[in-house]
């Protein structure tokens, strides 16, 4: 390790700031890096946590790419969850652990956007136990998807394949990645401690393994509270 | 499109293809659990053709569900974790069909178990330090300790014996703390348990607890070990757990509260002096209470009976069913308690889908020396505990992080844990006891009781998969 703390780190640290050289270090130093010191991509999702605040109203930023990009393929999956509404809200109601779920058509992509409470794997199985058909038809029009079908012979399969989907939600204070980089690769995390400035390097390097993160775990206005409580507490029922 | 590879059920129940202790328990008064590490594979690949072969030699049988005439000296069964199964040869394409729970192993899944801080693996003694070397849990159920020695030489000869654990079966089915324990088993189909005759619960599908039949979850299959067949099918997976139960805290902790709660306002609508004598001879106000703390904790009063068909008495009259009760909104058993929480039958709980479906096995046997109140000492005690089911994430998992610790299911408790067996702390603790007005007292300022001090995931293999890992070659 040392060897690479040398001269060739210190000149990686700097390259944000080095406008001149962006174009050779986009062609030629990154890519030499990530073959030099690669980083495995971070498991998407929040993590567990002993604090039961952390394990309520929690963020999934489920990212399916289409299996056909074109207007055509587009407008095919707008109408598959068109179609479906009606389950939805029924999956929501028996499942009782989710804040809200919507979908967006971003490009290529076919984005679920949705806040819940507790186990990630429970949510999941449990959306697949009422509404599984709903996932089966989604799944039709995704890259990857018909593996998958039906859902619910697929469980354990599905899980997986939304958890590697889901963003990577990056650590409000810079500084924890690395723990989560040494994690990854199975190292005692901060052993030894890492040069702070090698932060812009190792988050360059980890948005190569995963193009697109979400920025923190979502920000609260208030404590959390599970959404049977919200429910409970202005009576609507749970 | 739609993959047919997988999910090939099974059609026939065959108790002779299903290790014993799974779908009905032994009722042995020892136990001892053979922690193994494959030091020597082909020893071991001989050691497993001999215990499921029809002349195994000096080597212990495993032992099968089939019902026996005469009750054996001694029952042989074994369970492997994903580094065993590794060790013993199976490919890589092979080991990557087990769930990702089992893959990973119980040290990793720590933080969702509620293993961290005095029960996190990192703590552990050995053997269970260094989980690489954790290959199998051998477990020989016997009537006498002298049968469990001769067997453990036997297997010596053959695998690195890397720790042992001893438990034993107290008086009355009792367990640390003091409570009866072995209780409530999910109930199956094909199966029959005399003891659970007049369980009016509904019964399960044989998918709960074995591999490669239909589930609790409506439409829902779990996927197999592959080849399914040969590996899969009748198998299932436990959670091998060894839990340090503080008798001398819990017992202070009664103490403190009773006394706490003599002195409270509401005390006379969760105990009227003129009730004591229901609790029978030689009870003061003040013990009687340490009863009901206890009880509204557990869900049951220590001799068993339910909280929920009881909650004035330890001792009804006329006499309650042990297993036939529901929860419902005014239910006297709080929201809270370990039994309620672990199991929430038909109860209101905020996952409409879940109500029965995170069913487990459990078979548990106690460690460690006696515990006498009257003389309260700090040896380690607690239980030796094997949580069963088919799928660990669906399960055994599920029950521990969202019901027993978090508290989901319900948002009256939501943000507390278990009070007997969560993740607590003196100073973020709470438990809502139930009055009989409907109103409530919250106990605060209990400490962590359980803690884990060992344990693997283990894959409990049908006959045939012993067989199909003894034929294993490379
Ligand atoms: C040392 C630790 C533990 C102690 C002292 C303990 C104690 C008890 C007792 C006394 C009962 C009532 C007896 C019965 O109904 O059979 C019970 C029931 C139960 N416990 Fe535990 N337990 C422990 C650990 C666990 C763990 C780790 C789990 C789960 C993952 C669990 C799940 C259950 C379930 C499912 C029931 C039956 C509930 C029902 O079906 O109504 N327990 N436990």
């Amino acid at each position: 390790m040392s060897k690479t703390e040398g001269w060739f780190a210190r000149y990686v640290d700097t390259l944000q700031s080095r406008g001149w050289f962006k174009f050779v270090s986009k062609y030629i130093v990154v890519p030499y890096w990530i073959w030099r010191a690669p980083k495995p991509k971070l498991p998407g999702g929040p993590r567990v946590s002993p604090q039961p605040s952390d394990n309520i109203q929690r963020m999934m930023n489920l990212i399916m790419p289409l299996k056909d990009p074109s207007p055509i393929g587009r407008a095919t999956a707008v109408s598959v969850v068109a179609q479906n509404v009606d389950e939805i809200f029924a999956g929501l109601d028996n499942v009782g652990t989710v804040h809200f779920a919507r979908f967006l058509l971003l490009d290529d992509k076919l984005c679920m956007i949705s806040a819940y409470d507790g186990d990630f794997s429970n949510y999941i199985r449990d959306f697949i136990v009422t509404v599984g058909s709903v996932f089966d038809e989604i799944m039709t029009q995704i890259d990857g998807g018909d593996d998958l079908i039906p859902t619910e012979h697929n469980v354990e399969k599905f899980i997986e394949w939304v958890h590697e989907h889901d963003l990577f939600q990056a650590p409000d204070y810079p500084t924890h990645m690395f723990a989560l980089q040494d994690e990854a690769i199975g190292r005692e995390p901060n052993k030894p401690p890492h040069m702070i400035q090698s932060l812009p390097r190792d988050l360059i390097l980890q948005l190569h393994a995963n193009p697109n993160i979400s920025l923190g775990g979502g920000y609260r206005s208030y404590p959390g509270f599970t959404a049977a409580q919200v429910r409970d507490k202005f009576g609507v029922g749970w | 499109m739609v993959n047919i590879e997988t999910n090939i059920q099974n059609t026939k129940y065959r108790p002779e293809d299903i290790q014993g202790n799974i779908v009905r328990g032994y009722n042995f008064k020892y136990v001892r659990h053979l922690i193994l590490e494959v030091s020597d594979v082909k020893a071991a690949r001989r050691f497993l053709a001999a215990s499921v072969s029809d002349d195994s030699g000096d080597v212990p049988s495993i032992t099968r569900e089939t019902s026996w005439k005469k009750k054996p000296e001694s029952c042989f069964n074994i369970g492997f974790t994903y580094e065993g199964l590794k060790a013993l040869g199976l490919s890589r394409k092979q080991l990557a069909s087990f769930p990702k729970e089992f893959v990973e192993g119980m040290t990793k899944r720590a933080l969702k178990i509620g293993d961290f801080g005095e029960s996190a693996p990192e703590t552990w003694p050995a053997p269970f330090d260094q989980p690489d070397r954790v290959h199998i849990v051998a477990s020989v159920h016997a009537k006498n300790i002298k049968s469990i020695d001769g067997i453990q030489d036997i297997v010596a000869r053959s695998f690195n014996v890397i720790g042992v654990r001893d438990g034993r079966a107290l008086d009355k089915g009792k367990i640390v703390f003091g409570y009866v324990d072995g209780i409530s088993q999910p109930k199956l189909k094909h199966v029959h348990d005399p003891s659970e005759d007049k369980d009016d619960q509904p019964i399960n599908p044989l998918g709960v607890v074995l591999l490669g039949y239909p589930t609790r979850l409506e439409g829902v299959l779990f996927s197999l070990p592959q080849p399914e067949k040969e590996l899969g099918f009748n198998g299932t997976f436990n959670a091998f757990r060894v839990l340090s139960q503080n008798a001398a805290e819990f017992e202070t902790y009664l103490t403190e509260a009773a006394e706490d709660l003599l002195k409270h306002k509401d005390i006379d609508h969760l105990l009227p002096a003129k009730e004591v004598k229901l609790f029978g001879k030689g009870h003061t106000r003040k013990s009687a209470i340490r009863e009901i703390v206890a009880a509204q904790m557990l869900g049951r009063w220590r001799n068993g009976v339910p909280y929920e068909t009881s909650p004035d008495t330890p001792n009804p009259d006329p006499e309650v069913s042990l297993t036939n009760f529901n929860y419902g909104y005014k239910s006297r058993c709080p929201v809270g308690a370990h039994m309620r929480r672990a199991n929430p039958r038909g109860g209101p709980i905020v996952q409409h889908v879940a109500n029965r479906t995170r069913r487990i096995v459990r078979r548990g046997m106690v460690y460690g020396p006696d515990f006498d109140p009257s003389k309260p000492d700090n040896e380690e005690r607690g239980l030796l505990g094997n949580f069963i089911g088919a799928n660990l994430g669906a399960q055994f998992e599920a029950i521990m992080y969202d019901w027993l610790n978090l508290g989901l299911q319900h948002p009256d408790i939501t943000g507390s844990n278990d009070p007997i067996l969560g993740a607590n702390s003196r100073e973020t603790s709470w438990f809502d006891l139930t009055l009989k007005n409907g109103g409530k007292i919250r106990l605060r300022g209990f400490p962590r009781f359980i803690t884990s001090r060992g344990g693997a995931y283990t894959f409990l293999p049908s006959i045939r998969a012993v067989k199909y890992l003894s034929d294993l070659s490379g």
